[in-house]
């Protein structure tokens, strides 16, 4: 990455805005460390529209980006638009692309840039990365390879997330764990001593699971790993039902059966409370958590547990260029990604927002070094993230996967069905709803 | 007048007042929840068992709210869109109903069939096909403009039905007489029909407003840049991606977002009953 802008400079800032995650707001130094305006004439710039769903303290963070990309060069100019939630990002762009309105560059989510890679609307981006002298291997491999279709890349890691383990440590402690559990069955052990209840009624649990509308299908999804099944593998065979991911779903079932789970509207919450001694919930909530609890209790973090093995996947956003964008926009754009998830743009970016660096090397620099001293439970995010896998077929391409399985793990573990009927069900749609994916991808690649 | 004498029994009144009270509370908890809450730190909102009353009230919210993002234009923005919106679709309505109620033309029951049709239609549907059809108007792209935002919804078909069926109960005589007297249509419509149905005009005043004044989706998909966004896609400013929102500030915005409709309302709803008291005593 070439630039204006140096290094130390940009560092500098980064480190003293990085209490930042712990929940305070940017500082209005982020103009102070950025170069100097150089540029005379705008005029020559070539400007590229950037559509976002980054608001609030992640909007100031991604503000401040695209003002340091801005001023590290005077070749392109980006403009930011923020365009509302990820789901309403993603549908205006759809319109947008119909009207020919669309913009040159987009944040997509997990879920979301596939639909459009399947419609022939994102620019392949392996030659822009060769042609900026990109070393792709020094991206998160999980991160990296999600956005990979048949050796290509279209979608770069940016704003990503995983799973974490939280725990309310003064819970734990009572019931003589000091540390996250290594394995389900160490949390299914001490569970009894940590739920407590007023008749039938759970005033505790010892471990609370979210519904499907706050995305209980993403959670779930490692759990199934861990049991050595999947939902699907990459060619959209749907493996939901079958021995493996049908015996997690009787795990998940059971902590809700033997009353030592809850499935409460919003289990932040209710952990911030302490209704709960324990959750799974994103790297992203870190800082809202952190902050909602103050200083009522510890907050511990570890990685997922295991059962048979580790698992834990990815999530959030990541960048993509539109295909419909003349060529020269799209060099343009590129600069702004490459900038943006670059060892010093992903830096600055996760240690405002709580996002995980996407760069390997970005996680050994000094800077990040003192940040995790001073976060250790932002540290137990990175450390668990080179073991993450890319998600799914069946939950992220498969137009609304996601809540198809949300659904089924709502009537298992709300209505306590059968888990074998549900997810048999929930295969055969997920079947279904892959048909017109398996159509469009047999077109696309001729 | 004798009814208003004689008072319904001691049980049926303690009933419907505390049928009033059940509706009052309905209505008025979550107002309450958010003037309350615009006061209180984050943790005090997420704390169970609730806390009614914060501790100290915070009003940095309010301004931290204010600063997030240029809610002063947001202010100018839905102001803007909101009377041209709902002046145009007042216009429009009472323009076709006047048409539906007194004219006599070729097809006009086809035609207010449509009319009924097209309130059958939800405003989704529609959001595609306007949005591509202002991509390019006459070579133009009049997205991310007040036009954009505006014409749209310019005209209501609700509104047209509810004129014309109030307009169809006005005094015949009245009408005949202003017309013996050489009134033309727009001076009958002006001068005669619209003074005497301004209950219901108000009324429908009143819907427009709050219709355009609450608009969400359609001001957030038509618009791109911060500044042509009106208070409620300025509202999601203040929104995080994680779900780390920080709920005072919102709370604060959300009551100086409806602080002017319930000033419209308080004004206009003195217009409303005084119409329909007028029209209870007529006959």
């Amino acid at each position: 990455m070439g630039g204006v802008i140096s290094r130390r400079n940009l560092l500098g800032g980064a480190a003293g805005l990085g209490a930042a995650v712990a929940g305070s707001r940017i500082s209005k130094r982020s103009t102070a460390f950025a170069a100097p305006n150089v540029i005379q004439d705008t005029g020559s710039r070539v400007k590229v529209l950037y559509w976002g769903s980054y608001s609030d303290v992640l909007g100031e963070a991604e503000q401040a980006l695209v003002k340091m990309f801005n001023e590290s060069q005077d070749e392109v100019e980006v403009e930011y638009q923020f365009q509302g939630t990820y789901e309403e990002t993603a549908q205006k762009l759809t319109a947008a692309l119909q009207a020919k309105q669309a913009p040159d560059v987009s944040v997509l989510s997990d879920v979301w840039w596939f639909k459009f890679y399947l419609n022939n609307t994102l620019a392949p981006l392996t030659d822009l990365l060769a042609a900026n002298n990109i070393d792709t291997s020094d991206y998160v491999d999980s991160l990296y390879n999600e956005g990979v279709r048949n050796g290509i890349s279209y979608w770069l890691p940016f704003a990503r997330s995983t799973p974490l383990f939280y725990y309310n440590k003064e819970m734990f402690a009572e019931v003589g764990l000091e540390a996250a559990p290594e394995t389900w069955e160490e949390l299914v052990a001490v569970a009894p001593e940590l739920v407590q209840k007023d008749g039938d009624t759970i005033t505790r649990a010892a471990f609370a699971h979210p519904n499907s509308a706050s995305y209980v299908a993403w959670l779930f999804q490692p759990v199934v790993w861990q049991y050595g099944g999947a939902y699907s593998d990459a060619d959209f065979n749907i493996m939901i039902n079958q021995e493996k991911a049908v015996e997690a779903g009787n795990f998940y079932r059971s902590s809700v059966v033997d009353g030592w789970a809850t499935t409460p509207a919003d289990p932040e919450t209710d952990f911030a409370n302490g209704l709960t001694a324990s959750l799974m919930a994103s790297t992203g909530s870190l800082r809202g958590i952190t902050t909602n609890v103050g200083d009522r209790f510890g907050i511990g973090t570890g990685f997922l547990p295991k059962v048979e093995n580790f698992g834990c996947c990815t999530g959030g956003a990541g960048l993509a260029i539109l295909a419909g964008s003349p060529a020269e926009k799209q060099e343009a754009a590129f600069k702004y990604i490459a900038f943006a998830t670059s060892p010093e743009g992903t830096e600055f970016w996760s240690q405002n927002t709580g996002y995980m660096p996407v760069r390997k090397s970005a996680v050994e620099s000094e800077t990040m070094q003192q940040f995790f001293t001073e976060n250790p439970n932002f540290k137990t995010a990175v450390d668990q993230l080179p073991l993450t896998q890319p998600q799914d077929a069946a939950r992220v391409f498969i137009p609304n996967g996601d809540q198809i399985i949300g659904k089924g793990l709502e009537r298992i573990m709300v209505n306590q069905e059968e888990v074998q009927p549900v997810f048999d069900e929930v295969a055969a749609t997920l079947t279904e709803e892959a048909q017109p994916v398996l159509e469009a991808l047999a077109a696309l690649q001729g | 007048m004798d009814s208003q004498g004689s008072k319904p029994a001691l049980p049926l009144q303690l009933l419907s007042y505390a049928l009033m009270a059940l509706v009052v509370v309905i209505v008025g908890l979550p107002l309450l929840w958010m003037a309350l809450g615009s006061l209180k730190t984050n943790q005090e909102i997420y704390t169970l068992p609730v806390q009614w009353l914060p501790s100290a009230p915070r009003w940095d919210n309010y301004i931290d709210a204010w600063n997030a993002a240029p809610f002063g234009r947001f202010y100018l923005n839905s102001i803007i869109i909101t009377v041209a919106g709902a002046g145009l679709e007042l216009i429009n309505a009472s323009l076709t109903a006047y048409a539906f109620a007194f004219l006599r033309f070729p097809g006009k029951n086809w035609l207010f069939l449509l009319l009924l049709a097209a309130l059958m239609i939800p405003e989704q549907v529609t959001i595609l096909p306007n949005y591509l059809t202002l991509a390019d108007v006459f070579g133009q792209s009049w997205i991310n403009t007040y036009q954009g935002i505006v014409l749209p919804g310019a005209s209501t078909a609700f509104g047209a039905f509810l004129l014309r069926q109030s307009f169809l109960s006005l005094p015949r005589e009245v009408l005949d007489a202003a017309r013996v007297d050489g009134c033309g249509h727009l001076r009958l419509l002006w001068d005669i029909v619209l003074p005497l149905a301004r209950p219901v005009l108000a009324t429908m005043a009143l819907i427009s407003i709050v219709a355009k004044w609450n608009d969400y989706l359609w001001p957030l998909i038509v618009t791109n840049t911060q500044l042509m966004r009106p208070l409620t896609v300025g509202l999601t400013y203040l929104f995080d991606q994680e779900g780390n929102t920080r709920w005072g500030p919102v709370m604060a915005a959300s009551v100086f977002v409806i602080a002017p409709l319930l000033v419209i309302f308080a004004w206009a709803q003195r217009h409303i009953i005084e119409g329909i008291a007028a029209g209870a005593t007529k006959g």
